[in-house]
């Protein structure tokens, strides 16, 4: 990890969130918590783990996550009878890239999900035997495997070269996301750019803690608003499909996978980002 | 009670997640019967999860003994978790219903699915008669219906291992019904029905396969009357229709319309007359076969530019060919070379490229070699079942020149083929005998009865 120390922050984001949740908890359905916040609070939970405690810990709690995301959406799409072993193969490549980055094998962890799940399921899709939907349920599967395994791992090995880093753009995405969610009205230019302000405003502001140059500050602080922009965009046209509803957003019926649309376009974009200019893991070759 | 709170209840969340909505409708209740359809292992761990703390001890499943008496293990395993009402399966339910009155008259609960057993994966089968009696008995027990979706997918009937999925429970209002007990069977029917609906109805599906026509072929021998049955069931089909016979007609809910002439049919008319022509049983191969490959061409031809609802065919081509075998090798003809023959036909004959029944039929061969093995299966087939001297009667009052193979010895052996083939094809679609010695009105409306009790 580049970080020096740990930071006090990632404990005050998961006791603000905790306290956020008991009352939410406690008021009995007066107070309901923004599904927004939940699986922020895991998050923070991994951060803090991988800060106070053991970057090993943090990356399975993680894992946990992934694997909570990747079961709702499995739960909702349309499989067949046949797609058994294929799903099974989608959950067990969970702890095969968890593990990848644990051991920090940057160049098999990036091939990992794209090249072996990617070529591996659908064979296995293919041992079901039955031709009829193949196309569908194959392409179904890559489409979970990817978003919900694949993007979120991303977001551990972010964790992995600097926690600051990854809290810092966790909270942005979520900056970013209340300020839609306030200015739903307005044009969607407007509301861009205030989002742009707001998180190269964070960014610039905390450069001296994150060690991000002045330069990439407001790079990464235009990026994010941006890919959160078009990630909830282009989630929202799958969940529409999906059935997740507003009206009925239950745990198993799209509630986690709701809230996770903004990190998914947001985190492997912004890791690439940062490791190519940040020239991170170079020491390794 | 520990056992479930702090392993079943953990694990059930943890693997699979469980959501519940409706609990409110089940709290407070100190005496219920939930009904619940009944697809997966998992369904009955699903509803003590949705289950009040309170009453997990007090409630008791309906388990059938003889699918959980072995191993030992099992049972006890079973007994000691749930302390279910047993009931063995083939016996009188009496002995079970009195059982189940008793916990009920102690204060307890029950879980009962009134479906018996688990059905096909999400889909709703009839009730037993059990539920009714119980619910007339005892009309201040509140009947609760949950629907359980997810186990079927899940852990459904017939697979290997469970996949970790979500599975909501659904707790409906309590009911207090009074009536006749089939009476109450069948509204609580309908309250887990429309419970299923609702549920269902935002699920994610993927697109549906292209407009096919429902096929029905008639088959039986010369003089059994499928033409006209087919013909009649054509007319008297709702929206578009379409008969195949020795003419082809065209009919919008029971009108005979205008169609666009198709080529093929013209040469099949030809075709067909040369057959008819012919003298002996070895000259009438050729025209026929060519005849059957035509008319099987038309019916693509018909699904392709005519789009109909339902086409009704005075045999079927398929069919026609695995029967005719009967007269050319007798000796070699049995269920087991017709199914091989009508997989063979239909283009699904993976493995059986060294098949004896090459050798034997030697037009199989050549009719895979051409590629003209893809001819279609009908979705029904009614087959009528009459007499070959009444057939051989019909076919002389008839006035026309008498078939080479139309003599009763031979309409005899064909008759004894088309049973035959039907005995086949009962796995690969739906089929229906009639007697055919009956008068046509009878006929035509038990068939077109057959025809509208198919599922949609």
């Amino acid at each position: 990890m580049l970080d020096q120390s740990p930071s006090i922050f990632s404990l005050i984001g998961l006791l603000a969130l905790s306290v956020v949740w008991g009352v939410a908890a406690l008021s009995r359905g007066r107070w309901t918590m923004l599904d927004l916040a939940r699986p922020l609070w895991g998050i923070f939970l991994a951060i803090a783990v991988a800060e106070w405690f053991s970057f090993g810990v943090a990356l399975w709690i993680l894992a946990v996550l992934s694997f909570c995301a990747l079961r709702e959406y499995l739960s909702l799409v349309d499989i067949r009878l046949q797609d058994r072993w294929g799903i099974l193969v989608c959950y067990l490549s969970i702890p095969f890239m968890f593990y990848l980055i644990q051991i920090n094998w940057y160049g098999f962890f990036i091939v990992s999900i794209p090249v072996y799940a990617f070529l591996l399921m659908p064979f296995f899709v293919a041992l079901g035997g039955r031709s009829e939907g193949i196309v569908f349920s194959v392409g179904a599967l890559d489409f979970g495997l990817f978003f919900y395994v694949f993007c979120i791992g991303h977001l551990a090995y972010l964790m992995f070269f600097s926690t600051r880093i990854a809290m810092l753009m966790v909270a942005t995405v979520a900056v970013a996301g209340v300020i839609a969610q306030l200015l739903q009205r307005r044009n969607v230019i407007v509301s861009l750019l205030v989002q742009i302000l707001a998180s190269v405003a964070l960014f610039a502001g905390l450069a001296g803690w994150t060690g991000i140059p002045a330069v990439h500050c407001v790079g990464v602080g235009i990026l994010i608003p941006v890919l959160v922009c078009l990630g909830r965009f282009t989630l929202k046209q799958i969940e529409g499909d999906l059935g997740i509803r507003a009206d009925r957003l239950q745990p198993g019926r799209g509630r986690l996978i709701e809230a996770l649309k903004c990190y998914l376009f947001t985190v492997p974009i912004t890791f690439h980002y940062l490791r190519w200019f940040l020239k991170w893991g170079d020491e390794l070759w | 009670m520990a056992v479930h709170l702090f392993l079943v209840r953990p694990l059930m969340r943890l693997l699979f997640g469980v959501n519940v909505v409706g609990r409110e409708n089940i709290e407070g209740l100190d005496r219920f019967v939930i009904i619940a359809n009944h697809n997966s292992h998992l369904d009955i761990f699903l509803l003590f999860a949705a289950l009040p703390a309170g009453q997990i001890t007090r409630t008791h499943p309906v388990a059938a003994r003889d699918y959980f008496e072995k191993p030992k293990i099992l049972f006890k395993a079973v007994q000691f978790l749930m302390q279910p009402v047993w009931v063995t399966r083939g016996e009188s339910g009496l002995g079970a219903i009195k059982e189940m009155q008793k916990r009920l008259d102690a204060g307890h609960s029950l879980i009962i699915f009134p479906e018996g057993t688990r059905g096909e994966p999400g889909k709703l089968e009839e009730f037993h008669a059990g539920i009714g009696l119980l619910a007339r008995k005892n009309s201040d027990v509140p009947v609760i219906p949950v629907y359980l979706e997810g186990p079927e997918r899940a852990f459904p009937r017939e697979v290997a291992f469970p996949l970790p999925l979500w599975n909501h429970v659904t707790v409906g209002p309590p009911q207090r019904l009074q009536g006749e007990s089939h009476d109450i069977a069948d509204r609580l029917h309908d309250h887990l029905k429309a419970l299923a609906d609702e549920e269902q109805a935002l699920r994610q599906r993927r697109t549906e396969g292209p407009h096919r026509p429902y096929c029905v072929a008639v088959i039986g021998i010369d003089g059994s009357g499928k033409s006209t049955v087919s013909k009649r069931l054509a007319g008297a089909s709702q929206g578009e229709s379409c008969f195949i016979g020795d003419n082809l007609e065209l009919f919008k809910d029971g009108t005979l319309r205008d169609a666009q002439p198709l080529v093929t049919e013209q040469v099949r008319k030809w075709m067909s007359r040369q057959a008819k022509a012919t003298k002996d049983l070895a000259h009438y191969k050729v025209p026929k076969l060519a005849e059957l490959l035509l008319r099987d061409q038309l019916l693509s031809q018909v699904e392709r530019w005519y789009r109909p609802d339902a086409i009704f065919m005075d045999g079927a081509p398929l069919l026609n060919m695995a029967g005719w075998a009967i007269l050319y090798h007798e000796e070699y003809f049995n269920a087991d070379v017709c199914a091989k023959a009508l997989d063979i036909l239909c283009g699904r004959d993976g493995g059986l490229q060294k098949d004896p029944i090459f050798a034997q039929f030697p037009e199989l061969r050549l009719m895979s070699r051409l590629n003209l093995n893809h001819l279609h299966l009908p979705d029904a087939v009614i087959f009528l079942d009459v007499d070959p001297d009444v057939s051989m009667t019909r076919i002389t009052s008839r006035g026309e020149k008498v078939q080479a193979h139309e003599d009763v010895a031979k309409l005899t052996k064909l008759q004894s083929a088309y049973r035959l083939v039907c005995e086949v094809l009962e796995s690969r679609c739906r089929v229906c005998r009639l007697e055919g010695n009956k008068d046509l009105e009878t006929l035509v409306s038990e068939a077109h009865s057959f025809v509208a009790s198919r599922e949609d």
